[in-house]
């Protein structure tokens, strides 16, 4: 896993630290911040999109805000040896949005939106009725979620020199 | 969002953030400004919550992705808003809300190791109100919705 850690440099690190709380930042800005040109950050943000640090820039949406009133994660108990396909199935419902394979109190950890509390608890049962799902824990997000892209930590990423 | 160049602004930045309003307007039809003034409003009115840059997890040296799911005793000097503000200024943690259910809070944190997590557990642990923490790791790469969960 070390291998795929990469190494960048302070101006690296400028550049995504303005970009996760404002990917509209100006190059310029940055470029005074790092005190280079704007050429070497253009230079520099096109590098780390070439080596795959950057995947995209993109806006933060909430997702009320589009139609889907109601957020909510469902933990989910499967028998043995199903996880797979219980997977498989809910990657099939238009509501979910995600899906993983956990390690830990649950098996299977999975977001969905839906437009209301009707929606999202038709989903629900439809997950509780898989034959090979033995519970499901439903958690409703409630209030604004909070999002912290600058709680990635950079800088260890510079340390190892060698 | 009411009108269909919102839509279409929304679409074209969620695509690429960094998109020019110019680019935009010229592909619309519609002038810099408008493109612009519809931008703000946008924000205004908190439909657009900002923008971000995603990055690859594992290659900034982070192995996968834990959720805490956290059940909290709130008193009249720590309320849960006060236990939230806490925890999304952690380093590692991405995504907190408060949650209606089996548990009080959930939090996605990302994680180098397994020595990681425990050390994150414990800090989250040590949390002034904080009663119960179960939790989960995610291994692997996994994307969840960029644009709306950062990842």
């Amino acid at each position: 896993m070390e291998m795929a850690r990469q190494k960048i440099d302070k101006i690296d690190i400028t550049i995504l630290r303005n970009l996760q709380r404002d990917a509209r930042t100006k190059y310029s800005d940055i470029a005074k911040q790092s005190q280079v040109s704007v050429d070497t950050i253009i230079k520099r943000y096109r590098r780390l999109q070439k080596r795959g640090i950057i995947t995209k820039t993109t806006l933060l949406l909430d997702p009320r805000r589009f139609g889907d009133e109601v957020i909510a994660n469902f933990n989910i108990d499967v028998e043995p040896q199903s996880v797979t396909e219980v997977i498989t199935f809910l990657e099939k419902q238009p509501n979910v949005k995600f899906s993983t394979h956990a390690m830990g109190e649950d098996d299977i950890f999975t977001i969905a939106t839906a437009r209301n509390m009707n929606e999202m608890n038709n989903l629900k049962e439809k997950i509780q009725s898989h034959n090979m799902v033995r519970e499901v824990k439903t958690s409703i997000w409630v209030d604004q979620f909070l999002l912290c892209p600058q709680n990635f930590e950079l800088e260890p990423l510079m340390e190892k020199k060698r | 969002m009411s009108t269909p160049l919102d839509k279409k602004i929304v679409e074209y930045l969620t695509e690429d953030a960094r998109m020019s309003f110019r680019k935009i307007a010229k592909i619309t039809e519609k002038s810099t400004d408008t493109i612009i003034n519809h931008y703000n409003r946008l924000i205004e009115s908190g439909d657009i919550r900002g923008s971000t840059v995603v990055v690859d997890i594992e290659k900034i040296g982070y192995q996968g992705i834990a959720a805490f799911e956290i059940d909290i005793t709130s008193s009249d000097d720590i309320t849960s808003d006060h236990i939230m503000e806490t925890l999304i200024k952690m380093p590692n943690i991405i995504v907190a809300t408060k949650t209606v259910g089996e548990h009080d809070i959930l939090l996605l944190a990302v994680i180098h190791n397994l020595e990681h997590y425990q050390i994150i557990s414990e800090e989250i642990g040590q949390i002034q109100g904080i009663k119960n923490i179960s939790s989960d790791i995610w291994s692997g790469n996994k994307k969840i919705l960029p644009k709306y969960f950062i990842i």
